[in-house]
């Protein structure tokens, strides 16, 4: 069984684990292999772990976890991409859906919801699908902070 | 912000080598064409604020922070209703 180093220590993984993101991701471009690292601990953060460059660490979440009423708009490229029927909207059983956290300085933690990681189960092919609409943003707020007050 | 008024087939420059034309238009979109040299980038804005939010996502986990939003989201989810069976993929 392969394994890396990573931010978490050594990290083993089956082969067949591997995500590949033939076009990685916006800003990492060359980054190409990826695997989820799960742990209950962690719950309900998944990582996405680079199997490339060790430092390339990605704290994501199921977007059913944080926003179950999230409408996904993959584009017909990208869903060649995955190798999905362009012609339709992947049903939840065909991807996992995963939204990448951003925690900057003393600044809210926020998730990326106009491109979310999207992953066909059955290929383990990934894109970060970035929407055409403006309907959600790259920088969603993850907790109200403080319930209002009535 | 420059405001300029288009019809279809007309077109603008920004510097004298980047153009950009009207291809079509439709009551909710246009279709746009741009010839600029190789070199220059052309991204849709929704990438480059992705491609942003991922360079910052990259670097922003620090053991402090992350305890404190696997609590946060611990407290948040006791009170969500159950989702699904936590598999992320099927059994081979």
């Amino acid at each position: 069984m392969p394994s890396i180093e990573t931010c978490f220590g050594t990290l083993d993984y089956q082969e067949e684990a591997r995500i590949e993101f033939p076009w990685g991701l916006p800003g990492f471009e060359e980054a190409r292999w990826f695997v989820l690292v799960d742990q209950p601990e962690s719950r309900p953060l998944v990582f996405l772990q680079s199997l490339e460059q060790r430092q390339l660490c990605f704290m994501t979440l199921p977007i059913a976890e944080i926003a179950p009423d999230y409408r996904l708009r993959v584009l017909p490229e990208d869903l060649e991409r995955l190798g999905l029927d362009p012609s339709r909207q992947p049903e939840p059983w065909e991807v996992l859906t995963l939204a990448i956290v951003c925690m900057e300085g003393k600044q809210a933690a926020s998730v990326n919801l106009l491109g979310p990681v999207v992953i066909n189960r059955y290929t383990r092919k990934a894109v970060q699908a970035i929407r055409d609409d403006m309907n959600y943003s790259a920088r969603q707020p993850l907790l109200a902070e403080g319930a209002p007050c009535s | 912000m420059l405001v300029i008024r288009r019809g279809c087939g007309e077109s603008l420059y920004i510097g004298t080598d980047v153009e950009i034309e009207v291809l079509d238009i439709s009551p909710s979109q246009v279709k746009l064409g741009i010839r600029a040299p190789k070199l220059v980038p052309v991204l849709r804005k929704e990438v480059l604020l992705t491609r942003e939010a991922n360079r910052a996502a990259s670097q922003s986990a620090t053991a402090g922070a992350l305890c404190a939003l696997i609590e946060k989201l611990a407290a948040q989810r006791a009170h969500a209703k159950p989702g699904d069976d936590g598999k992320p993929f099927p059994a081979p």
